[in-house]
């Protein structure tokens, strides 16, 4: 049965409330982070940079990048790993018993697809094989993108500091060799990693009524999967 | 086959990689003469010594006289710049290296041009630089 639309606004609130607030938030990066940049100008004894120069740096484009790399990659390892593994009484997980791909009825796939299923779900073969798997392909595709761009922005980033300090620049190769570039990917990881963890398990005893990333309110700790 | 492959898809990655970095370093093929001519004007043998530290960065001129305890057209005259050819060019962002023959030098993009920031410097490996002439 499929909904009724109440209006381009309020179908897509989620959506567009979040599309604004990324914009309004890198303005606020782009913003705070050239005061920032030019306070370090000032105390090296260089000339200050203006707005535009400052958001075509590499220093802007690092600290851009290795947060959506790591944003990219939280999700896409959670939508992989949350096949084939569950969390007992957590909102996030399926219930015991059913990790893996799950059978083609399941699924809805082929003969078993409803009317109104996405035609890549009923023609089978590889146009199935892969619809199936495009919302984690699309992320860790994502992912490998923006973390390239956010090594060679970074090796911009780097080699720029290098000169600053009267050291010689390397190549992207060494770049990739250097502790920046691992500290940089890390500690955006570790940061990931922390806040999917903990909402696997915040899950299991916390609810927030009317959230569908919460449990209803009512429901005991240790059912799992069920969403309100 | 798939040696091809391999090679066009580094060459791909390099290509990209290369055009990023254009970008990232806002075009530094295109600021490559001015550095040259910057570092080269000030390492000119007989140059004016008051051309040359109009060339240098404002913060270095004042480190150098402080250093010193000299007019800057004054000590400039004893800093050993060998000069020479041009070796290479590196331009990232606001910052430059260029090494000549003899020395090689650090400057900054200033509203006035690319300026000076260290010369006569002589390598110390993975430790900054040792230069006559040095900013903060």
């Amino acid at each position: 049965m499929s909904e009724e639309s109440r209006g381009f606004a309020r179908d897509n609130a989620l959506s567009l409330t979040f599309g604004g607030l990324f914009v309004l938030t890198l303005a606020g990066q782009a913003v705070s982070g050239t005061a920032d940049y030019n306070t370090q100008q000032i105390v090296e004894g260089l000339e200050p940079v203006t707005l535009f120069e400052y958001v075509t740096s590499s220093s802007f484009g690092i600290d851009v990048m290795e947060n959506w790399q790591s944003e990219y990659l939280q999700f896409f390892l959670y939508i992989f790993a949350t096949v084939w593994l569950i969390q007992r009484g957590s909102a996030e997980s399926k219930k015991p018993g059913e990790e893996g791909p799950e059978s083609d009825k399941e699924q809805r796939l082929g003969r078993h697809a409803n009317d109104d299923s996405p035609e890549w779900a009923r023609t089978g073969g590889w146009r199935t094989a892969l619809f199936s798997r495009s919302l984690g392909m699309l992320m860790g595709g994502l992912f490998l993108l923006t973390w390239a761009a956010s090594s060679i922005a970074g090796w911009a980033a780097f080699n720029n500091e290098q000169l600053g300090q009267r050291q010689d620049p390397v190549n992207w190769f060494g770049y990739l060799g250097e502790a920046d570039f691992w500290n940089r990917s890390f500690q955006n990881w570790q940061s990931e990693m922390l806040a999917v963890g903990s909402m696997a398990v915040f899950s299991v005893y916390l609810r927030q009524r009317g959230s569908p990333e919460s449990k209803p309110v009512g429901v005991a700790h240790a059912d799992t999967g069920q969403t309100g | 086959m798939v040696r091809v492959a391999v090679v066009s898809g580094r060459r791909a990655v390099l290509a990209t990689v290369a055009g990023a970095c254009m970008v990232l370093t806002g075009c530094s093929s295109m600021q490559q003469p001015d550095v040259e001519q910057a570092a080269t004007t000030f390492e000119e043998s007989g140059a004016d010594p008051a051309t040359r530290c109009e060339l240098l960065a404002p913060a270095t001129l004042v480190e150098f006289e402080e250093k010193e305890s000299a007019s800057c057209a004054e000590a400039i005259e004893d800093v050993p710049l060998e000069g020479g050819e041009v070796e290479s060019v590196e331009i990232w962002g606001g910052d430059a290296q260029v090494r000549l023959s003899g020395d090689t030098l650090f400057l900054t993009e200033t509203h006035a041009g690319w300026r000076i920031t260290a010369a006569s410097c002589q390598s110390r490996g993975e430790a900054p630089y040792d230069c006559e002439v040095e900013g903060p």
